[in-house]
């Protein structure tokens, strides 16, 4: 099905494709249907793009790609509503945002995807963790100066 | 806001199918237990307000701000 999008313009989503979350997310309650597209230039990148808002698009990455030593306690109460009983059968991303100082992400409340049902839901892990977590060029400059 | 004192081991009922229940007082701090649907999110209201102002925060990222992530790390 053909939707709209700001930032990627009118895309063709498979039906079969789309993504499920019953309670939206916080501060887009009423964002239910989601399309996950991969990032043109960018493979650890992904885009949760509303299909009821062509302005909404969240940026997602795979934690542990960044974070390697990402670990989450995630209470069962907030894995039962999509139906997974166990974090493995499920897919973990985390949002992707900014401050001032350059990208962040969203440690403490990953979103969870149960894959086989194409449902999903942010959900708040336990422990010490950042809504903002930065990302930094450390690795990067390195590598340059090298 | 409806304003309703309760001791330990009561209960208040919110709608038909949430309950709220007084699990422990200690000092100034209250245990409470909650019953509700699993569909219905239940949070500590200021996590959920911190989160809900990341998300909103987060959609508004363009492709263009995220160009060089993949050098990118965290500790």
């Amino acid at each position: 099905m053909w939707i709209n999008t700001t930032r990627f313009g009118r895309i063709d989503v498979d039906s079969a494709d789309l993504l499920n979350f019953q309670s939206g997310l916080p501060g887009l309650e009423q964002c239910r249907e989601w399309a996950l597209l991969a990032d043109a230039e960018n493979d650890a990148l992904g885009w949760l793009q509303s299909t009821t808002r062509d302005d909404v698009a969240i940026a997602v990455v795979s934690p542990r790609r960044f974070v390697p030593q990402y670990q989450v306690r995630i209470p069962r109460s907030e894995l039962t509503p999509l139906r997974l009983h166990d974090i493995r059968q499920a897919q973990l991303v985390v949002v992707v945002s900014k401050n001032n100082k350059g990208l962040t992400l969203n440690l403490k409340a990953p979103i969870v995807i149960n894959l086989e049902d194409r449902t999903g839901r942010q959900v708040v892990a336990s422990g010490d963790l950042s809504l903002h977590q930065p990302l930094d060029h450390t690795l990067a400059t390195l590598k340059k100066s090298a | 806001m409806l304003v309703l004192s309760r001791q330990r081991d009561e209960s208040i009922m919110i709608g038909d199918n949430i309950v709220v229940t007084i699990v422990d007082i200690r000092g100034d701090k209250v245990r409470l237990g909650i019953n509700a649907p699993s569909e219905i999110p239940v949070h500590r209201q200021e996590v959920y307000e911190a989160i809900q102002r990341e998300n909103i925060r987060a959609a508004s990222l363009e492709p263009e701000e995220t160009r060089d992530i993949g050098g990118l790390t965290s500790k």
